[in-house]
């Protein structure tokens, strides 16, 4: 039998997919240019492990918040582009919204 | 629908694999050229960079494997491996799976043929527009209740005036003769089933044609309408299915008529059951149609005709039954003379409908109920079977699961594995049962008495049908898969698994009551149809030998119908004679006459006779069979004389009426006397007198039903019939001698259809239909219900086999041989076989006895039939018995101890 796994979503997953989405708002992007984009929008100080990016970018795909298909990069090389569904921009309103009342109970707790 | 999408592409990734790791390796090599190439724009050095950008992405099987996970794709290996565990325990037990298969295969398919002949009487609508609209319209007797057929002035007024319909059409059957020709002036005919419908018929019920169009009231007035619609059957088998049929003329009744088009498949017209109509026509051809019958474009409070309608848009059965009832008591008020106590009685009519005083919609919903309940009774005995044998193989790898569970596999996981193992095993029998389901239509030919025209109910495996078997199927598989599983999952740890390893210990020692009870019911069960298809089987074969009265070899009769020609007596005795007068001059013709009934058709004539003191009826009359016949018949159909004369063509209506008599008729009306010269009345004592002029042996002229051989043969000059059989004897081949025929009465009359041409060997053949089908029928269900009750005997025992083991152990070990345990095992098989057989027994002789009407030639308790039957069941159960008890028989005493 495999190892118990937890089915739950940990914090850590929740937020990268909140990040994945939050990239993808913009314009389609394959996956190099997701983490690229993360670690810009963070001004360098996020690096998001490729180990936890993939899965996600997998996970949201069978979810329906983002489809993906092949495209020919600016360089001519072929690369699998992400873009954001219907759904996933909704599943990005409700996360944000979500993400800013955890930030601000926190901040409430921890500056208070 | 990016949920879908998605979904999609989980599916994608589940049942594709190989190309998911695939795309997955370009991914991950894209993204750490990239990042090679982007470190170098940085200013690493290419090498350096490269290694940075692998060490980055970090171990890429990792990654690959949580996607894995997350993809479903341990499911899918799981799921694998449990088929392949299941594939490896079913080539193991091969003889388990053929069990499965065959007694799953066959309950689930007799199922869908059960449901599909109900299907086709109480659900599958006609073949007609918005069929829930449809409603019949009946007379009912105000009084009584009872529901008649409709006059049609009162059809006409409640079409015009009652204003209850948007539609209403009438219809009535009749048999016709049709000649199709064949060009260079030929025609093939035959009698078919027509029915002459309302002029508006097809468009009531908006039906579409295959080909052409329907007639309709504006083509012509009534009696200028020579129309005819074909039924598709009838265009494929008699027009080849050409499409040029349209506007072509056939002869019907000897008036030319003009095809204008053809029924779909599958339309058999309004009613339910009843003859299958070959042809449509306009009523207003009626005098042509039914030459001499009573004109049926009139005619109230009650008639011949069957009415349909078509409700307004938005009303339904009960409101339309308000205003047509309302309707009729107008009808009364204004015709007290015809239409008195006439009611009206509205009925839905969308899958077709019959006079429900004739034909009680109750007693088609109850046997349909029976048929369904006793089908599924059937597979629920396969099913609980099935169960208890997987449970005795479960048991018997109870080791095998405890230490699994102990060794940390979870319930759930193995109640899948066992649920998958079943699912597996029961699959051949699902596809066997669909295939079987699917024979329902082709078969039902050789299930349909063979009447003068087709009878059935066309079973079709429609989407109903399909949803029906499968959900039969799954409930079947589920309880079957299930039931194990879920044992299974009471396997537990600690305690559990102790006694789950010492499977059995403090279970009781004897297979439960109900499993008993269960297994001995289906052994009495499968005898007593075992007994039926044996007694039928002795019948057969009795009548081989047995002598059939008449001589059936170098004989062919061929009939036709001059009534539906429009000839009247003089004009039927004229033709009658001249054909007889052609025939006989033919090469090779040694004896030629008429008769109706011909031997084994189905028709039959009673008459009643009055002999003075010989009355034991009500009336004070005998019956007898009638048969009337043309002179010369004796010869002619294979007779044997026994005293007087054949008739004569002197036997006519100025001479004095005779009969000839048949050997058993004249000892019934005459024992002891000379029966020659004897005189009877027909019908009754101030009925008209009759003597006999002659006797001849008993002959059979059917085979099912006929107790009697009493028979009256009456001449046809004086008993005249507008429908008869030309029986010849004949030394030419019968093709020939038929060909011949054909053209004899094409000669006199070439518009009339001659019909049911055959030699009359194959008549007898025929004639044994009914006996043979019942053989294969009971047959199949006797062995069917002995398979199953096999594999219910082998459940049981190898269940007990599996509980007792320890004991066996012991009593092994305390000097008991294998043949001792054997003997031990096998005794509680070998008791629940002989209560099964001793009650199968007695209900086969009690059948036996219900079914001496249709048996002729054999004892109802035919020794042959009761040594035989037991023998073999006595075999089966032997069987069903020792094989699962041989394995206990081989047990070693220690290891059998061990399992403690």
């Amino acid at each position: 039998m495999s190892p118990h796994r937890p089915s739950e979503p940990d914090p850590l997953r929740g937020s990268i997919d909140l990040l994945v989405l939050k990239a993808l708002s913009l314009e389609p992007m394959h996956g190099w240019g997701i983490g690229a984009r993360i670690q810009q929008m963070s001004r360098g100080r996020l690096d998001v492990n490729q180990g936890s990016l993939y899965p996600a970018l997998q996970r949201l795909e069978h979810r329906g918040d983002i489809e993906s298909a092949w495209q020919t990069t600016e360089n001519n090389r072929r690369a699998r582009y992400y873009t954001l569904t219907a759904r996933g921009r909704r599943e990005l309103g409700h996360q944000l919204e979500k993400w800013k009342r955890f930030t601000q109970a926190i901040s409430l707790i921890v500056e208070g | 629908m990016s949920a879908w999408k998605g979904l999609l592409a989980r599916a994608r990734s589940i049942l594709r694999p190989g190309d998911a790791e695939a795309r997955l390796d370009e991914e991950f090599r894209f993204h750490v050229e990239t990042q090679t190439e982007h470190l170098i724009r940085e200013g690493v050095p290419p090498a350096e960079a490269r290694r940075q950008a692998l060490l980055a992405f970090g171990a890429v099987e990792g990654h690959r494997e949580a996607m894995r996970d997350e993809r479903g794709a341990r499911y899918l290996d799981d799921l694998r491996a449990d088929v392949r565990y299941a594939l490896k325990s079913i080539r193991r037990h091969p003889g388990f799976i053929l069990a499965a298969t065959l007694t799953l295969g066959l309950g689930i398919g007799v199922n869908g043929i059960v449901f599909g002949y109900v299907n086709s009487i109480l659900f599958r609508p006609v073949p007609a527009h918005a069929p829930g609209e449809l409603a019949a319209l009946f007379t009912r007797d105000t009084r009584t209740g009872a529901t008649g057929a409709v006059g049609y002035d009162d059809f006409v007024d409640f079409r015009d005036r009652s204003g209850a319909f948007a539609g209403l059409a009438a219809m009535t059957g009749t048999p016709v003769n049709l000649m199709v020709p064949q060009g260079a002036g030929n025609a093939i005919g035959d009698m078919v089933w027509a029915e002459i419908v309302t002029e508006d018929f097809f468009s009531v019920l908006g039906t579409r044609p295959a080909i052409g169009r329907f007639f309709t009231a504006a083509d012509a007035p009534q009696g200028g309408n020579p129309f005819v619609v074909l039924s598709y059957l009838t265009w494929q088998r008699r027009f080849q299915g050409d499409p040029q049929v349209l506007g072509r003329s056939v002869r019907i009744n000897g008036r030319e008529f003009v095809v204008t088009g053809v029924a779909p498949p599958g339309f058999r017209g309004m009613r339910r059951l009843g003859f299958w109509p070959e042809v449509w026509m306009p009523i207003g051809m009626q005098p042509i149609v039914q030459p001499g019958a009573p004109n049926l474009l009139h005619g109230r409070g009650g008639g011949p005709l069957l009415v349909v309608g078509r409700l307004r848009p938005g009303a339904d059965l009960d409101g339309t039954q308000v205003m047509a009832a309302e309707f009729a008591r107008q009808l009364e008020a204004a015709y007290p003379r015809s239409n008195a106590h006439v009611g009206v009685r509205v009925l839905a009519a969308a899958v077709g409908f019959e006079n429900p005083s004739i034909i009680k919609p109750q007693i088609l919903v109850l046997s349909s109920a029976l048929g369904i309940f006793g089908s599924l009774i059937v597979l629920a005995i396969i099913c609980a079977n099935l169960a208890v044998l997987q449970l005795a193989r479960t048991a018997s790898r109870a080791r095998e699961i405890a230490i699994r569970l102990s060794l940390g596999c979870s319930r759930g996981r193995l109640a899948r594995q066992l649920f998958v193992e079943s699912l597996m095993m029961s699959a051949p029998g699902v596809a066997l049962g669909a295939v079987m389901m699917r024979l329902a239509s082709p078969l039902e030919p050789y299930f349909t008495p063979k009447l003068a025209f087709q009878v059935g109910l066309a079973p079709t495996a429609d989407a109903r049908v399909m949803l029906f078997t499968g959900a039969i199927a799954v409930a079947a598989v589920m309880v079957f898969g299930l039931i194990p599983a879920v044992r299974a999952g009471r396997f537990g740890l600690g305690t559990h698994a102790a006694s789950a390893l010492g499977a059995g210990r403090s279970d009781v020692q004897r297979p439960s009551r109900t499993r008993s009870v269960l297994v001995a019911s289906q052994l009495a069960l499968a005898v007593m149809p075992l007994i039926a298809a044996s007694l039928f089987v002795r019948s057969l074969s009795m009548a081989d030998t047995v002598n059939l009265g008449f001589e059936p070899r170098d004989r062919v009769m061929v009939s036709m119908n001059v009534g539906l020609q429009g000839y009247d007596q003089a004009r039927g005795l004229r033709f009658y004679e001249e054909v007889l007068r052609r025939t006989r001059m033919l090469p090779g013709v040694v004896a030629a006459s008429f008769s109706y009934p011909a031997p084994f058709d189905t028709n039959d004539r009673a008459v009643r006779l009055y002999v003075e003191g010989r009355a034991n009826s009500s009336d004070g009359t005998v019956g007898a069979q009638g048969t009337f016949v043309a002179d010369d018949f004796i010869p002619a159909l294979g007779l044997r004389l026994q005293a007087g004369r054949d008739f004569t063509p002197g036997d006519d209506a100025d001479a004095p009426l005779a009969m000839v008599v048949s050997e058993s008729l004249a000892s019934r009306l005459w024992p002891g006397k000379s029966p020659v010269g004897q005189r009877a009345r027909y019908g009754g004592a101030s009925g008209p007198e009759v003597s006999v002029i002659g006797v001849v042996g008993d002959a059979k002229f059917a085979v099912i039903g006929e107790v009697s051989t009493t028979r009256a043969y009456l001449p046809l000059r004086q008993r005249y019939r507008d429908w008869e059989t030309l029986v010849v004897h004949t030394r030419d081949t019968p093709a020939s001698t038929l060909a011949a025929l054909r053209e004899v009465i094409a000669g006199i009359d070439p518009s009339l259809p001659p019909f049911g041409a055959l030699t009359m060997e194959q008549a007898v053949t025929n004639g044994f239909f009914s006996s043979r089908m019942a053989v294969a029928i009971a047959s199949f269900f006797g062995l069917l219900a002995l398979l199953i009750a096999s594999v219910g005997l082998y459940a049981v025992v190898a269940r007990s086999v599996v509980e007792r083991t320890q004991e066996m152990g012991v009593r092994i070990a305390l000097g008991l041989t294998p043949r001792g345990v054997l003997a031990h095992l096998m005794r509680d098989g070998a008791r629940l076989g002989l209560i099964g057989l001793a009650f199968g027994l007695a209900g086969g002789l009690g059948l036996a006895r219900a079914m001496a009407g249709v048996l002729p030639g054999v004892s109802p308790a035919d020794p042959l039939t009761f040594t035989v039957v037991p023998a073999a069941l006595i075999v089966v159960v032997a069987i069903a018995t020792f094989v699962p008890a041989r394995r206990a028989a081989r047990l070693d005493a220690a290891a059998a101890l061990r399992t403690e």
